[in-house]
């Protein structure tokens, strides 16, 4: 680089500018940035939840369904629970079923994507007729017949919400593994006899990586949107958990008294799937401006 | 013209014919996925469905109306034969069929649909387009603002907040219920909003794209009002791939009302399958699925036919 730059210097002309990397891009976009940070204080408040909330968020520390009051900053619950402390234990909760099920989808899916592309033919068709079926079907069916099964608990939500993505992985890997195998450095790594596995972990996977790390910030936001509508319906976290979206159940039925308690977990849900948004198309933007989804 | 209709005619078929694999397929992981259960399903159910008290002969009477004694690939095929012909078994829980309980509530989901779907295109297309006509004023800047923390929100608490303000504060409509067209329009301008986030991105991008056409140079320089060129050449190309995100979205709004239609205490087929599943009634669920599933099918199957026909390159191609 040193050398072309000075070249260029010594020919008069502009000295020769490298195309900004990853992360400056990444850097220059505000809304980006701003949810890296939301989505980080989120991941703060999760960790340092019982050292940031003022009361335990299973007990009943006051009377039931106060407003908002110094002493309780998001008022108390149908239990008298403090909500402030329950909305922070929350993100606990959030964030395990987010990354939970994104592991649980993407792993599979990547694999099957990986394979499906790698080896095409019979393999191909018959993974990629699969999942055509799986996307041609609403997510949330495949999530509410995993739980019809599973039963209701936060557990079974995070395998129902990961086994729903699985196709969308599939399909974004194996695409990524059909151009990159046409590359010149996999040819040349299979010429000189590298394993399959091996090219496949190698050289194909490690270059097919950006989309899916997009692919998975945003899953993160749609893992927990999902995940807290199930628990809504009761087909989720089960009480006492300090689910935010069984929060916003229990606060349903007395809306009209006390209408923090389900205002506030809500206003949670928003902040951290605004953020992973966020990031996610500022880590799409940062990548490649063209890159599909 | 002949030539353009036959193969119109043959995509539709072509279409049609693709649907068939694609709905076995889905029939079969559903049925698959629901006899996984760990345990005696028809104990369960009876344990679910018609709570506490099983007798031995309510339970031999349940396995066999449901022929849950046969070998497995035998109820199997007997589920594919009669889902074939319509039959979805019967719930357990209500003792009917469930294509019975399904035409029951169905009315009630589509209308949520339908009227959801309108609010939708009336906010999201006029915000699309003012944004995209404004591209990075103010204005665009608060719409895709607003798109976004629309796409970010929780179905319910939206429904929520909407309660509270229109319902307990104003007194406008009611907050639950399925009695006149008060009852609807709360529930749909909920789905109706949380998809209008979407098409207004999506018509902002595809308008900006289309305004960048040379035939809207041409347009304008052949002294038409700027009216006619963006309305007439305009927003007539920017819709083609609109109709198809706003085809998904009626799918989803009508596989997905499960979230309002417990919000509103709504009797539509999202709410029966919740409580199937609540309640332990396989049969019912897994009706309901299939249903829900197949309808969303047909519905983007009406999309792509449409889309055909509004840009005939899609016939040909590739």
């Amino acid at each position: 680089m040193e050398t072309s730059r000075s070249a260029g210097l010594e020919a008069g002309a502009e000295p020769v500018r490298r195309a900004p990397s990853v992360l400056t891009r990444f850097l220059r976009s505000r809304s980006a940035v701003a949810g890296a940070i939301l989505l980080g204080a989120w991941i703060f408040v999760a960790i340092a939840a019982p050292l940031l909330a003022p009361y335990d968020p299973t007990e009943t520390v006051a009377l039931a369904r106060r407003p908002p009051t110094a002493a309780h900053w998001f008022g108390t619950d149908l239990l008298g629970r403090d909500l402030f402390s329950r909305v922070l234990f929350g993100s606990r909760i959030s964030l395990q079923l987010g990354l939970i099920s994104v592991a649980l989808g993407a792993l599979p899916g990547i694999a099957l994507g990986l394979v499906a592309g790698y080896y095409a033919g019979l393999i191909d068709t018959l993974v990629s007729r699969f999942v055509d079926a799986l996307l041609a079907f609403p997510s949330i069916l495949l999530a509410l017949v995993v739980i019809a099964a599973l039963g209701p608990s936060i557990q079974n939500v995070m395998i129902a919400v990961g086994v729903a993505s699985v196709p969308q992985y599939a399909r974004l890997v194996r695409g990524s593994v059909l151009a990159i195998k046409q590359l010149p450095y996999v040819e040349a790594a299979r010429v000189i006899g590298a394993p399959s596995l091996r090219v496949m972990w190698r050289h194909v996977l490690t270059n097919a990586y950006a989309p899916v790390l997009v692919l998975s910030t945003l899953q993160i936001g749609n893992a927990i949107l999902v995940g807290s509508g199930l628990s809504f319906l009761g087909l989720g976290a089960q009480p006492p958990i300090p689910e935010w979206g069984l929060m916003s159940a229990e606060g349903r039925e007395v809306l009209q008294r006390a209408w923090w308690i389900s205002t506030f977990p809500g206003l949670a849900i928003l902040s951290v799937v605004v953020a992973s948004n966020l990031l996610g198309d500022g880590m799409r933007s940062a990548f490649d401006p063209k890159m599909r989804m | 013209m002949p030539a353009s209709s036959a193969s119109m005619t043959r995509y539709i078929l072509g279409r049609i014919l693709q649907l068939v694999p694609v709905l076995w397929l889905i029939s079969t992981i559903i049925f698959v996925v629901m006899h996984m259960l760990p345990g005696d399903p028809a104990e369960l159910m009876l344990a679910g469905a018609e709570g506490g008290a099983i007798t031995p002969e309510r339970l031999a009477e349940l396995k066999r109306e449901m022929g849950l004694d046969d070998p497995l690939l035998v109820q199997y095929m007997r589920f594919l034969a009669n889902a074939a012909i319509g039959d979805l078994g019967s719930s357990v829980r209500f003792r009917l069929p469930v294509s019975e309980l399904i035409a029951d509530r169905f009315g009630s989901t589509l209308a949520l649909s339908l009227c959801g779907l309108a609010i939708s295109v009336a906010v999201g297309v006029p915000l699309g387009m003012i944004a995209a006509m404004r591209q990075n004023s103010a204005a665009d800047a608060f719409t895709m603002a607003l798109s976004y923390v629309g796409a970010s929100m929780p179905v319910y608490w939206l429904g929520l907040l909407l309660i509270l303000f229109f319902s307990f504060n104003l007194g406008w409509f009611p907050p639950a219920g399925a009695d006149d067209w008060r009852s609807l329009v709360l529930p749909s301008t909920t789905i109706g909003l949380v998809a209008a986030g979407l098409i207004a991105r999506l018509v902002r991008s595809s308008m900006i794209e289309v305004l960048r056409e040379d035939y809207i140079r041409t347009g304008h320089a052949k002294g038409l009002s700027a009216a006619t060129v963006l309305w007439r050449h305009g927003l007539k190309n920017a819709m083609i791939p609109v109709i198809t995100m706003i085809g998904l979205q009626f799918g989803g709004m009508l596989a997905g009302a499960v979230v309002t239609e417990t919000v509103f205490s709504r009797p539509g087929v999202g709410r029966l399958v919740v409580n199937a599943i609540l309640a332990k009634d396989y049969p019912l669920v897994q009706g309901c699925v299939i249903f829900l599933a197949f309808v969303y099918l047909a519905v983007n199957l009406v999309v792509d036919i449409a889309y055909a026909w509004l840009d005939p390159r899609i016939r040909y191609g590739r």
